[in-house]
């Protein structure tokens, strides 16, 4: 039987990844993910969850020790925040490029330097071009609830990629809230029968030798190459309706429906849209509610699946509106506005017709993003509308 | 495959004449002695007189009667009592007086090792006499399925090529073989694309997580029963000294149970001859030139077996090709302790093309380098310490080693005398490790 | 007309030697073996053993059926070469069959020498022992027999005279030469040897000639000496030294002066011929002409030169040349003897006499022979020493007082 608890972010993380099972669990502290593997250990300590706990020397050999069990053939669970991804970049680079299903929770925190311990999305956005998929998630139970939806994407044949799942640090990971906590059975119906290493493995049953030298100037070897990135694309393109399947699955064993690829709140006859990601929806969609009190037709897109990157869903969802304000919590250095922002443009290029969008930069360095700064952005979107140029980003903190 | 056998080694340098070969020998053969240790040129030095089981034994080829033939299994030349005439012919035969007049018997003798336990070794009260069994090692494993294919590309003499094929014709395929970048996987063990260069489960790690991901393998083999599978890497000196070095002290320090093998040739040969932490002193490589102001590496090289000694791994060893016996029994070890904890085995490992030596020379470069003492060779165990396996008396000087290597070519006196001089503390503080009281010079 | 690629005509330690070292080199090539003997390889040196009983005959064979299998050689034995035709490569048989070759190897050992005495022309029965049929024709003949009379006091007529005393017969040997077993031994080690003769009852008649032999009767026989003196017998040996089979290459135009000629790798004067053991004259290591030594270390020896040749085998390093070399056992004593031991005026001669006899000769400083009796020597080693002309001025003191320990030490440190 499902049990509600009142929990923070990152236990209903570790409630999300115990209920998956996953034989093994890497974990090196950093804040704000620390209490989370905390959590973990003391879930195994107490014989809670049944996985191997690998507290290893550093997040470059957690996910190392990882992608050697993935090929042995184990589910894989560890999580981590902004410096820790860095450490663990080389091999995280590696993983979806070997198609290991694993799933690593980023709790996420803005990047040093400045030094810096607080929320913040930096990290995953800095490392969104890899071949990880990622989601984020709004709220506590959203975090508890992805995880296990994750493994199911992530170990779909037709995907076999690794999965992010964000959630924000310290809004998300120290707030508490009430959490339904699935029935164990439930799950593990769900989930089904773990393979992860059907595709590449290192079994003295079945030898191979995996990740062999790959391309050259000429010949077969650059071409076998091609084959493996666009392979890396199929599975990115073919998760998309998995990620679909997956939410719609979990809705019906748990009554819990999560929009997966992105969330239309009041859409319907929208005129100004905002989009959001992650835990600030919760207040943004606070701010259309007041905003439509006063008679203006917003709405709101929340992005949930943010790779692959929902282009159709996303430029199909915003092609009625006059105009769109695009809310960061992570900056695009170079483009210099929010990457998120980036995105959203690049899908409404797919439209005939040119909807004039603007980008915010909010809650950087664990900063709230209050209804009062989406009040703002809204009105500067509507101005927007009207025709008021903004090449710029709306720094929505710089004032506080 | 070849054949090898056995064989009873002499040591001049270490015979003091004390006989008790002789008479253990006697004793075990009611008879005269088979061997003879007879006065050398100069006092205090002797000599040794004993078959030498020769592959072409003139003895036997003399006999008219059929008495004498080489064992096909053991190597020893056999004498046979009942069909032997005594006519000598064969002591004209041997040029070493291995088979001579028992003038007990007045019928000829020769050693037959005991078959395999030889007396007077056993007997030698100061290490002159060995029963060397890179004999048998050869040839238990020459005839084993070598686990990579034929014509990997490495270097005309590569000792790693050595190494690799001997390490894992004697472990199996009951394996999980890492090779991280280096020249291992160079010379095409992982392979292109489609073809493998490897019969076992074999991997690219990548240069900095060999060790973490070995763990992670061995965890989930023994999370799901599998608990007989070697987890193991053939790894170089620098992923393992330098940028890996986090993995291998992180699994060692966990114990996580992997057979880590770190072939030191003594830099980045694959990509070119660059200097690692364990390239030594003085030596010339591409990215410690020899120019106007820089005379080759100004730094000494990182120690890291002694680093995992600190570790209190289940198994440390060093090991030279130079001494394969060792390096076998060693490797035995290791596999064993491999199941128990983190277990390190660490085989010098001279690159003709990267020190600059003809490749007919390595074997030698190896045993010189041991016999210099540049290279010991011990293992370190948590309940037995730290104990040399091999350790000359009489070390060889530096410079004859150094000078075999053209990446020395350019030493000065002064160089030399910083080599030989870390040398010396180096087998010192070993010693002192090994509770060994340290040579008296 | 049988085709082989190699032909070996012979089966004794030479020829056994080069089929060795043959398929050393050459793992594939044909090969035959002819012998005119009708046992599987043996060796002669064997004989006095089996006439002994020591060695039974069939415990004598060296080489059996399954060794020739395994080594890819056709063993023929009663093949009895006639005639050799270099030109065209044949071999012709005794039977009229003829084998064609690529490379041929004589090997076809000695027979006994019959001196021109009247009455050995066949019209008196004598044996001689060359042969496994030989040896067991006297071994049959000694159980009948009560005297015999020996001709030549060379190894094999000693073997046969001792074993004959040791059988019962009343023996007697006769020698033309002063001394037995000449060239191997002086006169004092000879004594050594003669004495031990006579205490076992052997009459010795040394510095004699046998000017006849009758048998009037047709079974016992009278042996006439050149004293005057006669010997009577009812076995009569005759061992009075052996000759190359050469007689059948005559007219083939491959060179023979007493044997046939070979130079350091044992080819003879024709193209794709080679000759080793006792049918070989080549270099003698002493004197550097070549010479007859017919003893098996250099049967050995030529025969795998011979071998390695003909297979091509690119690690042949021409013959040092032969030095005598002689292991003699009587009456459970030992005589050993080696190079130049028996010479005087070649050099330096160091005797010394006690249980033990054994004489030492050295020139310019260096080993050129040694003999013993009684007194056990490394044989091998001394032999070593004179191949190798050691130097042995440093520590001729050491040699000459300890020669045994001596030589194995300088043995030992070249080995290292």
């Amino acid at each position: 039987m499902s049990k509600v608890v009142v929990i923070d972010g990152n236990e209903a993380a570790a409630w999300g990844a115990a209920l998956s099972r996953p034989d093994m669990v890497a974990v090196y502290p950093i804040t704000p993910q620390s209490s989370l593997v905390e959590y973990l250990a003391k879930f195994i300590a107490d014989g809670r969850m049944d996985a191997d706990l690998m507290d290893v020397e550093g997040e470059h050999s957690v996910l190392s020790v990882l992608h050697g069990a993935c090929l042995a053939g184990a589910r894989t669970y560890s999580a981590t925040s902004a410096q820790g991804l860095a450490y663990m970049f080389e091999p995280y680079f590696r993983t979806p490029g070997l198609r290991l299903p694993m799933v690593v929770s980023l709790v996420n925190r803005d990047s040093v330097s400045p030094t810096c311990v607080w929320g913040g999305q930096q990290d995953a956005m800095t490392v969104k071009e890899v071949g990880w998929i990622h989601m984020f998630c709004e709220n506590q139970q959203e975090i508890c609830d992805t995880i296990p939806i994750a493994y199911k994407v992530a170990e779909h044949p037709e995907v076999m990629l690794p999965v992010n799942v964000n959630h924000d640090g310290n809004y998300l990971s120290y707030g508490v809230a009430k959490v339904e906590l699935p029935d164990q059975a439930v799950v593990d119906s769900f989930l089904g029968e773990k393979n992860v290493n059907w595709h590449a493995c290192l079994d003295p049953e079945r030898p191979m030798a995996v990740d062999p030298l790959t391309g050259g100037a000429t010949g077969a070897g650059p071409a076998t190459f091609v084959r493996y990135r666009k392979g890396l694309c199929s599975g990115m393109r073919a998760a998309l309706d998995v990620i679909v399947e997956a939410h719609a699955d979990w809705g019906r064993r748990t009554g819990r429906h999560w929009s997966p690829l992105i969330e239309k709140y009041r859409m319907e006859d929208a005129e100004v849209a905002l989009v959001t990601i992650g835990s600030m929806s919760g207040a943004a969609k606070d701010a259309v509610d007041e905003a439509r009190l006063d008679g203006r037709r917003l709405g709101l897109v929340k992005i949930k699946t943010f790779r692959p990157f929902p282009v159709v869903q996303v430029a199909q969802a915003l092609s009625k509106v006059r105009a769109i304000g695009v809310v960061d919590r992570a900056v695009n250095f170079g483009w210099n506005c929010g990457p998120v922002f980036q995105e959203v443009l690049a899908a409404l290029y797919h439209l005939p017709l040119r909807v004039p969008a603007m980008s915010f930069i909010g809650g950087l360095a664990g900063a709230d993003i209050t209804v009062e700064h989406f009040s703002q952005a809204i009105d500067r979107t509507l101005r927007l509308a009207a025709g008021e140029l903004a090449v710029e980003p709306v720094w929505l903190n710089e004032n506080d | 495959m070849g054949t090898a056998f056995d064989t009873i080694a002499f040591k001049a340098s270490a015979c003091d004449g004390c006989g008790k070969c002789m008479t253990a020998c006697a004793e075990a053969k009611q008879g005269a002695s088979r061997i003879s240790i007879v006065s050398g040129a100069g006092e205090g030095r002797f000599e040794l007189s004993l078959c030498r089981q020769c592959g072409d034994p003139k003895c036997a080829m003399v006999c008219p009667a059929g008495a004498l033939a080489k064992d096909e299994a053991s190597g020893v030349i056999r004498w046979d009592a009942n069909q032997c005439v005594d006519c000598l012919l064969c002591t004209a035969g041997c040029s070493f007086g291995g088979i001579s007049v028992d003038s007990h018997t007045a019928r000829v003798a020769k050693c037959d090792q005991c078959d395999g336990d030889p007396a007077c070794v056993k007997a030698c009260p100061t290490g002159a006499l060995e029963w060397v069994t890179a004999g048998s090692v050869f040839k238990k494993y020459g005839d084993r399925e070598d686990m990579f294919v034929p014509g990997l590309s490495g270097c005309q003499g590569c000792n790693s090529e050595l190494i690799m094929r001997h390490a894992m014709r004697k472990i199996g395929r009951n394996a999980v073989l890492a090779t991280p970048p280096g020249c291992i996987p160079g010379m095409g063990s992982v392979g292109y694309n489609g073809k493998t260069g490897t019969k076992v489960p074999v991997f690219h790690p990548l240069l900095t997580n060999t060790a973490s991901m070995l763990a992670g393998i061995r965890r989930y083999y023994d999370r799901i029963g599998r608990k007989d599978i070697v987890v193991m890497a053939l790894a170089g000196d620098g992923g393992t000294s330098d940028c890996g070095f986090h993995a291998v002290s992180g699994a060692a320090e966990r114990g996580e149970k992997v057979l880590y093998v770190c072939v030191d040739n003594e830099g980045y040969m694959n990509t070119g001859m660059q200097r690692s932490s364990t390239t030594p002193f003085g030596s010339w490589t591409s990215t410690t030139p020899v120019g106007e102001h820089m005379r080759g590496k100004t730094q000494d090289a990182k120690n890291l077996p002694l680093i995992m000694v600190a570790h209190k791994c289940a198994y440390v060893a060093t090991a030279s090709t130079g001494y394969m016996e060792d390096l076998y029994a060693k490797l035995d070890k290791a596999v064993e302790a491999s199941f128990r904890g983190f277990s390190y085995l660490h085989i010098y490992s001279p690159c003709p093309t990267g020190w600059r030596i003809p490749s007919s020379k390595v074997i030698e470069a190896c045993r010189m380098s041991v016999d210099s003492n540049f290279v010991t060779l011990w293992e370190y165990t948590r309940e037995g310490g730290l104990r040399f396996t091999r350790s000359p008396d009489r070390p060889i000087p530096i410079r004859d080693y150094v000078k075999l290597l053209g990446k020395y070519r350019h030493l000065d006196e002064a160089q030399l005398d910083h080599i030989q001089a870390r040398v010396d503390e180096q087998v010192a503080l070993l010693r002192m490790m090994a509770a060994e009281p340290v040579a008296a010079e | 007309m049988m085709e082989t690629k190699y032909l070996i005509i012979g089966s004794s330690h030479a020829a056994l030697e080069a089929l060795r070292a043959i398929r050393q080199a050459d793992r594939d090539g044909s090969m035959t073996m002819l012998t005119r003997d009708g046992h599987m390889p043996y060796s002669p040196t064997i004989l006095p053993y089996v006439v002994s009983g020591r060695s039974a005959p069939d415990r004598a064979i060296l080489r059996d059926e399954t060794f020739f299998a395994a080594n890819g050689c056709a063993f023929v034995g009663n093949a009895t070469a006639v005639g050799l035709d270099a030109k065209g490569k044949t071999v012709a048989l005794a039977d009229g069959r003829s084998w064609r070759y690529d490379k041929l190897l004589i090997a076809t050992g000695a027979a006994p020498a019959i001196p021109p005495v009247p009455g050995l022309d066949g019209s008196v029965p004598f044996h001689v022992l060359r042969s496994l049929d030989d040896a067991m024709s006297l071994r049959n003949a000694m159980g009948a027999a009560r005297r015999a009379v020996v001709l030549g006091g060379g190894l094999v007529g000693l073997h046969a005279a001792e074993n004959l005393a040791e059988a019962g017969l009343a023996v007697s040997v006769v020698e033309m030469r002063p001394h037995v077993l000449p060239g191997y031994f002086d006169a004092k080690a000879s004594g050594r040897i003669e004495a031990a003769f006579t205490e076992h009852g052997v009459k010795l008649f040394l510095g004699r000639t046998v000017v006849a032999v009758d048998a009037p009767d047709g079974r016992s026989c009278t042996v006439r000496l050149d004293d005057g003196g006669a010997i009577e017998a009812d076995l009569l040996l005759v061992a009075t030294g052996v000759k190359p089979v050469a007689d059948w290459l005559s007219g083939s135009g491959v060179a023979v002066d007493r044997g046939v000629l070979v130079d350091d790798t044992m080819r003879t004067n024709l193209p794709d011929v080679w000759a080793a053991g006792d049918v070989a004259q080549a270099k003698d290591f002493h004197s550097g002409t070549q010479a007859l030594i017919g003893i098996i270390p250099t049967a050995v020896e030529q025969g795998r030169l011979a071998g390695m040749d003909m297979a091509g085998d690119s690690y042949l390093k021409p013959y040092a040349g032969g030095v005598p070399i002689n292991t003699y056992r009587f009456f459970g004593r030992v005589a050993l003897s080696i190079g130049q031991a028996a010479a005087d005026g070649c050099g330096e001669v160091a005797e010394q006499e006690g249980g033990g006899y054994r004489r030492v000769v050295l020139a310019d400083g260096r080993l050129v022979g040694y003999a013993s009796v009684d007194e056990p020597f490394d044989v091998g080693i001394m032999g070593e020493l004179i191949r190798r002309r050691v130097d042995l001025s440093g520590c001729k003191e050491d040699f000459l007082s300890r020669p045994l320990e001596t030589g194995r030490r300088l043995m030992s440190e070249g080995w290292r």
